[in-house]
């Protein structure tokens, strides 16, 4: 079957490789309908998470069908058109009995080296190399899909593969982050990132019952998308001075809510910019974490700031004390997909959350490499690409 | 693996999979986590634990019991409501492969009895693996890595 891999640093390629088969029996194998680039698809192509190994298939958010089964599968049946989050979960831990799924015990084979570096180890991912479990990712005409009944999600009727696409990641990510990062009817939410899934967070946000929602990104056609898709407010990093921007908009209270949707390859302006992009250059830092350094600074005092961003390491001048001294929550989180995923679907459903919009290209999976250099360049306004396998 | 490009590889996964055991055991800020390296029969003495989420855990532990007759165990509630914790310890001083076998064991006794079975990963899909040091490195650190980590 042809499939995405990653070949090297900046280096996508089609190939035709090894049609996936059940390995335990609670795996399906799902035949891929749609599958999408994600941003933190960008650190793993750009070598900043240096647990890649050429060959390997990339893709954590899709659509399938399944079309095989193990035989300790009972809830989803050959034939179902399903949606699965990107984090594996088992479903039986303790974590996952907190419905905390990203933390799963169980669902990362190599816990060896995400204890190593962090102390514990998270659950897998696919698609997302061998520090979160080395499993194949989406970028495939098949895939294999684990603990499948924890993991699929039968998607209705009414909601296409295009919009239940994004439930994969973008979604679930963006509400993991409105959720546990306190957000109350009445809040004032702001999120850093207008991709697609800072997007989400903002649209989470207001579903959830917020009163105001800022998101802050610099490309026009982004904060355009905000504005009319997401139903929030749209400011420019570029123009404007954020903090003082969000302190007019909040009564000079700053928002009660802070979502970082942006990751370790943060854009910023000034010596700031200039400061992280040399220290990350010079591997003296991995991440660049200026978004996060704002969103605190940003943040009311006792207020929330939750980092959705992909982060692996380390960074430098964090402003630990105004953490402190503000008396602010700071909490992260891969997407715990598995909880919020039935909610979604939901909303899909009734029309109130839509997200056709985020698919902005849509390409045959032959093209890959085209699609990933559409994305990263942001060339044509471009804020996903979702590749069709059988196009 | 006789050709001279095997062999380096061959040692740049060697060096993969003793980075990985390493890691944890370093000093750079924000990285590694001991406070500091203690004397190897200390470290090899101690306890590796997981804690199951059940509260009915009970043996026998077949993973456990092929690592042969040296191999103590116990069981204990977990405080909360979270389970069993499952600890192991050989009699003696186990070597370092003793040791990262009983971490991989205990894990798998976990995931036998939360879920039935150990989740595998290979054989699966994959493109060319083309021969290069980096790559080499990361097959030996992954070929460790459930042997490695915390426990």
């Amino acid at each position: 079957m042809k499939a995405a891999i990653w070949a090297g640093v900046n280096e996508v390629a089609v190939e035709e490789v090894d049609e996936p088969q059940l390995l335990n029996d609670h795996d399906v194998i799902l035949k891929i309908s749609k599958t999408v680039t994600c941003g933190s698809d960008l650190h793993l192509i750009g070598g900043y998470i240096p647990a890649m190994r050429a060959g390997d298939v990339l893709g954590h958010e899709f659509t399938g069908t399944v079309v095989e089964r193990g035989k300790a599968v009972t809830k989803v049946q050959v034939g179902d058109r399903v949606v699965v989050p990107s984090f594996i979960a088992c479903g039986h831990c303790w974590y996952c009995s907190q419905e905390l799924y990203s933390l799963c015990d169980n669902g990362n084979p190599n816990p060896g080296i995400t204890e190593g570096l962090w102390g514990q180890s998270p659950g897998g991912c696919f698609g997302y190399s061998h520090a979160m479990g080395g499993f194949a990712g989406s970028h495939a005409e098949y895939m294999r899909v684990p603990y499948a009944d924890v993991g699929c999600f039968v998607v209705p009727d009414a909601v296409s593969d295009t919009r239940a696409l994004f439930a994969s990641d973008s979604v679930t990510t963006g509400w993991t982050g409105a959720h546990l990062g306190g957000t109350k009817p009445g809040d004032v939410v702001a999120v850093w990132g207008a991709g697609a899934v800072g997007q989400m967070a903002a649209r989470a946000a207001i579903l959830l019952g917020a009163e105001q929602v800022v998101v802050i990104d610099r490309l026009p056609e982004r904060l355009a998308q905000v504005r009319q898709h997401i139903g929030a407010e749209a400011v420019d990093y570029s123009t404007t001075d954020v903090v003082a921007e969000l302190r007019e908009r909040t009564g000079g209270r700053g928002p009660d809510v802070c979502i970082e949707a942006v990751g370790m390859e943060a854009h910023s302006t000034g010596i700031q910019g200039a400061f992280d992009q040399v220290k990350q250059q010079l591997r003296l830092q991995t991440d660049r974490p200026s978004a996060v350094r704002e969103a605190i600074r940003a943040c009311r005092k006792g207020g929330s700031v939750f980092v959705l961003g992909v982060f692996a390491g380390p960074v430098d001048k964090f402003p630990l004390g105004a953490a402190m001294n503000k008396g602010l929550t700071v909490r992260g989180a891969q997407q715990h997909g598995q909880r919020y995923v039935p909610e979604i679907l939901a909303h899909m459903e009734s029309g109130a959350l839509t997200t056709e919009h985020l698919a902005t290209h849509t390409m045959p999976l032959s093209q890959a490499a085209e699609g990933y250099r559409i994305f990263k360049e942001k060339e044509d306004g471009c804020v996903r690409t979702v590749f069709e396998p059988g196009g | 693996m006789t050709g001279p490009l095997q062999q380096v590889l061959g040692k740049a996964a060697e060096f993969g999979g003793t980075a990985l055991a390493k890691l944890q055991h370093t000093h750079v800020p924000g990285v590694g986590q001991a406070s500091t390296t203690e004397p190897r029969e200390v470290a090899a003495a101690r306890w590796r634990a997981v804690t199951v989420f059940r509260d009915d855990l009970a043996g026998p532990f077949p993973e456990l019991e092929a690592l042969g007759p040296d191999l103590e165990v116990r069981m204990q509630p977990a405080p909360g409501d979270r389970g069993t914790e499952l600890s192991a310890r050989f009699h003696g001083t186990p070597t370092d492969e003793q040791v990262g076998e009983l971490r991989a064991a205990l894990r798998r006794t976990k995931q036998l009895a939360e879920v039935g079975e150990v989740l595998r990963v290979d054989p699966q899909p994959h493109g060319t693996r083309k021969a290069t040091l980096q790559g080499a490195a990361l097959e030996g650190a992954a070929a460790r890595a459930p042997k490695e980590g915390v426990l």
